[in-house]
């Protein structure tokens, strides 16, 4: 089966409603987290025995992420929609990975590789990257013939620019190394499509079905002032963030290469910051010239991770907040420093546009400029392939990311939106779905819209705040080394025990997966008893139960969606109205009892 | 009255209490162990039938304070504890003869002893006074029930 045509007429597909926690939701893979939490909530607290639960649950995770250990480093965007956020601080989720990470890192040499039988379909994944090597495994498991096509001598894409201390690079290769290899990937080393060798429609007759585009944001952005692209950028002494953390990727960078210099960085997001810290640890005096404002929850606020940040000013790096460049001043073709002015507002309605006050400018020296203000795409590629449309945008469906007029084309990743390493695994994802249907000759879209439904906090008497994880001080972490430490076991025991899984049964399950529970009992309520007095409202810790009118009785009813069949409200129901389907306590308490006599 | 070998009910949290070891080896030893998802799940009209069915005491093993995974079953227990204690007390039986306790014991070796522990102090109480006398009595008693 092998579809041609895309469907001629436009429809919106109604949206499936789906209930996740929010940090669930907040991942763009749905990672199961609460589940897992829970998991390694009840394993057991001496290392040997947690041994064979920890690998299990990592097994589980690499199931749908190959990547979850480099995650459990850099990632944890869920923690910034936990519930506990504001309750104690967000469970840390991101090291309750690293620490399943820790454990899971010796195993995967020991992964076997996919055993679904081959399809015979062959699909090019162009661009290694997190995007593209995530749809290559999702297709590698659905029994596709996939070939990575990767422009440089390594996969891994941007991950690599991740400096060592927060992702050690022997963790990375290997990561790697195990993907390809369990997927049963083939790479193409150093060759990049969309050149005169390799068209994108070289690819359809080298018998590839479909193609999906994940090149990434390979050049840097240069820096402008009031859309004009600043001179000054070819300055000695000037260079740009990107080529800076390859560099340092390829260690060939000395550790006191920016001894004694002064080094400014513009830029205000988390790569900005690892070109910062990185010079700093090369021995520079460091600047961090920032167009967003400090306060973080301000529309202008700066988008590098908290995390970041305070590590920087602890790393004593200064940071300058709401300042522009609207000059870059050199002496005889040597860089000697920026003219900052005042940014008062950097988004509007339409978007990123910066505003500034050029009456209130500072002068900075430096020896050094680093400029860190983004990436952008190989626009001549896409242009050439005729990707784009009139205004420079993919025409792309983006619930299928299948371009309007290549339908076997389809593009995800940072080359359409910029964003976190796991928002173009999520698209690698999405991606590899699309491809599977539209190879099988399936409806692009039926059922893939959802509409998330998030839950609140519980109502629950206790906080914890959250744990205090050790950094090392910052004057002895003036290396490429790691400098956060790793949950131990204990700590990621207890760590998981105070998430408060506010999110539903349906999709966790794990009470029933180690055998807690037969089943999720729904609660039935038996409308003739039931008196409508609301004892099982209060009860309820979930917002679950609740009562309705209906013909002229006032009745309670449950949202099976945000029950958890705890039972509370059973037991609070003064008239026995409730009770649990299929719930066996009673007849067992009945069995013990009936024992006694 | 050296014969007399005290009947205690024990219910536990299976969050909290012998998760990491199978239910037969914890039966073989504890007599009369009912696990549960949630202590929050007990009854009271499930505390009070266990003297009527002939038990001396009831032990109740929940989750730490803080600690539980449908956010406060441990309290709600706790309170029911408390309540029913006052309600045996009414009728003449000792409100000792029901006891909670909250805390953490994955492999649960600890319930044996516990129980162990209550049935020597049940034993030292002797036989209670029958709670079904003690309803027939005309005087109403109220059904005990949970509720914040």
């Amino acid at each position: 089966m092998w579809k041609t045509e895309a469907k001629g007429v436009a429809h919106v597909e109604t949206a499936v409603r789906q209930c996740l926690p929010p940090c669930q939701i907040k991942c763009p893979i749905n990672e199961d987290i609460q589940r897992t939490n829970v998991l390694i909530s009840l394993l057991p607290r001496d290392a040997d025995s947690a041994r064979e639960g920890t690998l299990d649950i990592g097994d589980y995770l690499y199931e749908k992420n190959p990547f979850f250990n480099i995650c459990g480093y850099i990632c944890g965007i869920c923690e910034l929609e936990c519930n506990y956020l504001k309750k104690g601080g967000a469970i840390r989720r991101r090291l309750l990975k690293r620490f399943l990470s820790d454990a899971y890192t010796d195993h995967l040499a020991e992964l076997k590789g996919f055993q679904a039988v081959k399809n015979g379909e062959k699909v090019a994944v162009v661009g290694g990257g997190p995007g593209g090597l995530m749809c290559a495994y999702h297709l590698g498991k659905r029994g596709y013939e996939v070939t990575v096509i990767e422009a440089f001598d390594r996969l891994g894409g941007a991950l690599w620019l991740v400096p060592d201390y927060r992702l050690p690079k022997d963790l990375l290769q290997l990561t790697l190394d195990t993907l390809v290899r369990v997927a049963g990937i083939e790479v193409r080393y150093n060759s990049r499509v969309g050149t005169e060798e390799l068209p994108l429609e070289h690819l359809k007759n080298q018998g590839y079905k479909a193609v999906f585009l994940a090149t990434g944001l390979p050049a840097p952005r240069v820096l402008t002032f009031e859309r004009q692209v600043l001179e000054g950028q070819d300055l000695a002494g000037v260079m740009y963030g990107h080529t800076y953390l390859y560099e340092v990727s390829h260690n060939n960078i000395a550790l006191d290469y920016f001894r004694g210099k002064k080094v400014i960085v513009t830029g205000g997001g988390n790569v900005a910051f690892d070109v910062a810290r990185s010079a700093r640890r090369h021995g520079a005096e460091v600047t961090v010239v920032s167009l967003e404002r400090e306060d973080k929850d301000h529309r202008d606020g700066i988008p590098a991770d908290e995390e970041e940040v305070r590590g920087a000013w602890e790393e004593g790096i200064r940071i300058l907040y709401s300042r522009g460049v609207r000059k870059i001043i050199g002496e005889n073709g040597q860089f000697k420093g920026i003219n900052c002015p005042l940014c008062v507002s950097v988004f509007d309605e339409e978007g990123f546009n910066p505003r500034f006050d050029c009456e209130d400018c500072v002068d900075l020296e430096g020896d050094v400029l680093i400029i860190t203000v983004g990436q952008s795409p190989d626009v001549s590629l896409l242009q050439k392939e005729g990707l784009l449309d009139e205004h420079g945008r993919f025409d792309i469906d983006h619930l299928t990311l299948q371009i309007t007029n290549k339908p076997w084309v389809f593009v995800g990743g940072d080359v359409r939106r910029v964003g976190f390493m796991v928002e173009a695994m999520g698209e690698g994802l999405m991606a590899a779905e699309s491809i599977d249907r539209y190879l099988s000759g399936v409806d692009m879209r039926e059922g893939r819209r959802r509409d998330y439904e998030g839950y609140q906090i519980p109502m629950r008497r206790d906080y914890k705040r959250e744990p205090e994880v050790p950094w090392m001080p910052p004057e002895d972490r003036m290396h490429f080394r790691m400098f956060e430490q790793g949950f131990t076991l204990d700590e990621a025991i207890e760590e998981a025990r105070r998430c408060v899984t506010c999110g539903p049964c349906l999709s966790c399950k794990a009470c029933v997966s180690i055998g807690f529970q037969k089943s999720l009992s729904p609660v039935e309520v038996d409308t003739a008893r039931c008196s409508g007095c609301g004892h099982c409202v209060y009860a309820c810790n979930y917002y679950s139960a609740h009562l309705i009118t209906s013909g002229g009785k006032i009745t309670s009813e449950t949202d099976m969606f945000r029950c958890k069949s705890c039972g509370m409200c059973v037991v609070a129901c003064p008239s026995e109205a409730r009770r649990m389907v299929d719930d066996d306590t009673a007849e067992r308490i009945g069995s013990v009892y009936t024992s006694l006599a | 009255m050296s014969e007399y070998k005290p009947k205690l009910v024990c219910f536990s949290c299976k969050f909290s209490w012998g998760y990491l070891t199978d239910e037969e080896t914890i039966s073989s030893t504890t007599e009369n162990w009912v696990p549960v998802i949630c202590t929050g799940k007990i009854d009271a009209t499930h505390m009070l039938d266990a003297f009527r069915s002939g038990a001396d005491g009831v032990l109740i093993l929940g989750c730490p304070e803080g600690d539980c995974h449908y956010q406060d079953g441990n309290y709600e227990a706790k309170k029911r504890v408390h309540l029913i204690r006052r309600l045996l007390e009414s009728v003449g039986i000792e409100g000792e003869r029901i006891r909670i306790e909250l805390s953490l014991d994955p492999e649960g070796t600890r319930i044996p002893d516990l129980v162990e522990e209550m049935r020597n102090e049940l034993a030292r109480l002797g036989p209670p006074k029958s709670i079904l006398a003690a309803e027939e009595a005309p005087q109403e008693t109220a059904r005990a029930r949970g509720g914040k």
